[in-house]
């Protein structure tokens, strides 16, 4: 039994584990690229090895065998994926695409229905839509234009840069389409439980990069400020089901990092993200090039008893 | 778009977030205070006009200057669509950015609590 075909699924299974914690720590713009990139490619790189896996028991039905001119029997006794383990990847690999499939899909919606929100929004075409109900949430609705949509009641509670932090980190939300970043990290998610950790720490970090931006355009206190008073007063209902659902305590974190200097770039954490991302792709090549061969060889002896 | 464009429609929403915090009509003057950020007069000045000719604006005569309120007509229009939005749930509320992410009940009233702790600390 060859364990290097299989490496592609441990590499993703150390990402999804150790970048979270690594991310929380560079600058937030530089994580949410690297968690989303990575989570993407960790994601397309273990469909793709589980796909190879499968593909040695799919092989073996005579009408494919046929048609791909190859020998049954030379796939049957090689050693490289045994049987069992080729059926439980290919299980997984019909899972995975259809629970991607189905969350592609439904983000697809969500994102026509916020295009249809932000169109319907402001006959004036002006980038502030102000709602006269307290209960909704402050939030930016990408589209073209975005909107950023904010209650009126608590422009009234913030003074002067406190309403322009608010306003610069909505900003930034729709300026750096950070709604990408997220539906990148819940696809990886779908197509990879191992990954399911990547969309809240997404969360965070796309967050925490409007915070920065908005900081760079006012003060840090200010924020924090426009922080606190919208959490303290807010009455805003909480929608279930939202995979913002989880990141609630997530502000405090924001507050805290608000009272320190901007985190810097860490060479050692960006290289030891980027050094897996590039193993993983790496061993998915060598595991596609091991399935290669062994077809090869399937091949080979097709035409020596044809 | 360009960098300028892109700075007076942040320039736009400033004012118009003045306006509406300030819940009174207010004149060019009590707007570039209203906004501070060393904001200058004829700036406010012509970005109001622009506003007002976009329609996000009513004027009304005060004294030799105008004073501005912001145009409430769609403010109740925008909540009923983003309640439609909510109420639909799921993954249809999943591409917006929230400011504060998700809070429910508890998460708040554990924060509320971190905040005031930290207040009297300070």
């Amino acid at each position: 039994m060859r364990v290097d075909i299989y490496l592609p699924l441990l590499l993703t299974g150390v990402f999804g584990l150790v970048a979270p914690g690594i991310a929380r720590r560079l600058p937030p713009a530089i994580a949410a690229w690297l968690l989303s990139i990575g989570g993407l490619v960790c994601a397309a790189a273990s469909g793709a090895t589980l796909a190879f896996l499968g593909w040695t028991l799919v092989g073996q039905s005579p009408d494919v065998a046929a048609d791909g001119h190859w020998s049954v029997p030379a796939l049957r006794n090689h050693d490289l994926v045994p049987r069992p383990v080729a059926g439980v990847a290919l299980a997984a690999f019909g899972i995975a695409l259809t629970w991607t499939t189905v969350l592609l899909v439904r983000r697809l919606r969500a994102l026509a229905d916020a295009y249809r929100l932000a169109g319907s929004l402001a006959s004036h075409d002006g980038q502030l839509v102000v709602t006269d109900d307290d209960s909704l949430p402050a939030c930016a609705v990408p589209g073209r234009p975005g909107r950023v949509i904010v209650p009126a009641g608590l422009l009234r509670r913030l003074d002067a840069t406190e309403r322009r932090a608010l306003l610069a980190h909505e900003r930034a939300h729709i300026a750096h389409r950070h709604h990408l970043h997220g539906t990148a990290v819940a696809l990886a998610a779908a197509a990879n439980p191992m990954l399911r950790r990547l969309p809240a720490a997404v969360a965070l970090a796309t967050e925490r990069w409007a915070d920065e931006d908005a900081a760079r355009h006012t003060r840090r206190d200010a924020v924090a400020r426009a922080l606190r008073t919208a959490a303290l007063t807010s009455r805003t209902v909480a929608t279930p089901g939202s995979v913002l659902g989880a990141v609630g305590s997530d502000v405090v974190v924001r507050v805290a990092a608000l009272t320190a200097p901007p985190p810097r770039p860490t060479a050692w954490r960006i290289l030891a993200l980027t050094a897996i991302v590039a193993a993983t792709a790496l061993a998915t090549l060598v595991a596609a090039r091991e399935t290669e061969r062994l077809f090869e060889l399937a091949m080979h002896v097709y035409r020596l008893t044809h | 778009m360009s960098g300028t464009r892109r700075a007076s429609g942040a320039r736009e929403a400033e004012i118009l977030a003045a306006l509406w915090a300030a819940g009174r009509p207010l004149t060019p003057r009590e707007v570039t205070a209203a906004v501070g950020d060393g904001l200058a007069y004829n700036t406010v000045q012509t970005i109001l006009t622009r506003l007002h000719d976009k329609g996000a604006v009513h004027r009304e005569a005060a004294g030799r200057a105008h004073a501005y309120t912001p145009v409430l007509d769609e403010a109740g229009l925008a909540a009923r669509h983003m309640h439609a939005l909510l109420d639909r749930g799921g993954d249809s509320t999943a591409v917006l950015s929230r400011f504060l992410g998700t809070l429910d009940a508890e998460q708040r009233r554990i924060f509320a609590r971190l905040l005031r702790t930290d207040d009297e600390d300070a």
